[in-house]
């Protein structure tokens, strides 16, 4: 119940580290590294959700990607339908809508999709 | 069958410079009721589902093409742009960029846009009428390449500018694709160089590339100019 907290005001990033940069080959690898090491995981607009380049790219494959969006419009040459049911597509838009939402409701479950080669 | 490849002639822009056709005040109303009609089975807002990665920012893709056939100026930008989704999880937005094509494949006078959900890719709309954009030309090839790795860090919050980013546009052109980032405020250097600074990382740019600055209001400007000089038979 303390009103102290309320009055919190914005402030100057605690501390400044300056790092020259003269060569391509001095930048990080990825992208949460900023030159010099630095982690960022706190900015100074408050925790913000980051993710860097390769967790990104990761997610990619899960399951959920693989469906088209409820109601991505047809774009002729730029939305593609998923390359396994065009011939549904093209024909029953309601057939789509049921197919699209079945795997989506089945990704708590992490067996599915993924097939092991033994 | 007269300019089959007008669309084709203007390639100095990251948007829409030359496709707007229609005075700026009366503009926005009109996108929005246009909006309306248009999106009205899913105007609610997305949230992440069970299990996903939420994102900071829920985003919007958004489409553009010049129609073939037409002097530009007789569309206007909002008749050409065309709301694909929103998304608000790392998953949501593989599902949208998944089932779209690369922008290095697309034909014609085209562009795609990445905005935080809410905010229009126009100069008009309140996030953006302060602001203004980085501009990357691109030799033909490049551009599918430097969009995923753009849009990639914005959505992973990598340029640390706070609320400042608005969003990002792909525009293939005749000779050219230029990639472009939006943010809030034109007159925050600090903001501008972060922007400016984190572009060349994360885009891996060669050190020679061009990056040019460019606020709305130059852009409203030359647009005006350039409309109010032309004669009107003459394209665009």
């Amino acid at each position: 119940m303390s009103t102290e907290c309320q009055k919190t005001t914005a402030k100057a990033i605690p501390s400044t580290r300056r790092v020259t940069i003269n060569d391509a080959a001095h930048m990080p690898n990825d992208y949460s590294t900023t030159p010099g090491g630095t982690l960022f995981s706190t900015t100074p607009g408050g925790t913000r959700i980051i993710y860097d380049r390769k967790f990104l790219l990761g997610c990619r494959s899960s399951p959920v990607a693989k469906t088209p969006p409820r109601g991505l419009p047809k774009i002729p040459g730029v939305t593609s339908p998923p390359s396994n049911e065009p011939d549904e597509k093209a024909s029953n838009g309601e057939l789509i809508n049921k197919k699209t939402t079945s795997p989506e409701s089945s990704t708590t479950g992490d067996d599915s999709q993924f097939e092991m080669d033994i | 069958m007269n300019n089959k490849f007008d669309a084709l002639k203007d390639d100095d822009s990251g948007d829409h410079d030359q496709d707007q056709g229609s005075p700026k005040d009366s503009e926005k109303e009109k996108t929005e009721d246009k909006d309306e009609d248009q999106n009205s089975s899913r105007r609610k807002m997305v949230v992440p589902g069970a299990g996903e990665h939420p994102l900071q920012y829920n985003y919007t893709f958004w489409y553009s093409r010049r129609t073939p056939g037409r002097p530009a100026s007789t569309q206007s930008y909002e008749q050409n742009i065309k709301q694909i989704g929103s998304f608000a999880s790392v998953e949501q937005f593989w599902r949208f960029y998944s089932h779209m094509i690369r922008p290095g494949d697309m034909t014609g006078h085209s562009d795609f846009h990445l905005f935080k959900e809410g905010i229009k890719p126009m100069w008009e709309d309140d996030a953006n009428k302060m602001g203004g954009k980085w501009i990357i030309r691109l030799r033909k090839g490049l551009a599918s390449r430097c969009w995923e790795n753009l849009i990639l860090a914005m959505l992973g919050e990598q340029f640390m500018v706070g609320e400042e980013i608005c969003g990002a546009v792909v525009s293939v052109r005749f000779q050219e694709d230029i990639i472009s980032i939006w943010n809030k405020t034109a007159s925050d250097q600090a903001t501008t160089a972060r922007i400016r600074d984190t572009l060349r990382r994360v885009l891996n740019l060669p050190p020679n590339t061009i990056m040019e600055y460019k606020t709305h209001t130059d852009s409203i400007k030359a647009w005006e100019d350039f409309h109010g000089l032309v004669n009107p038979s003459g394209g665009r």
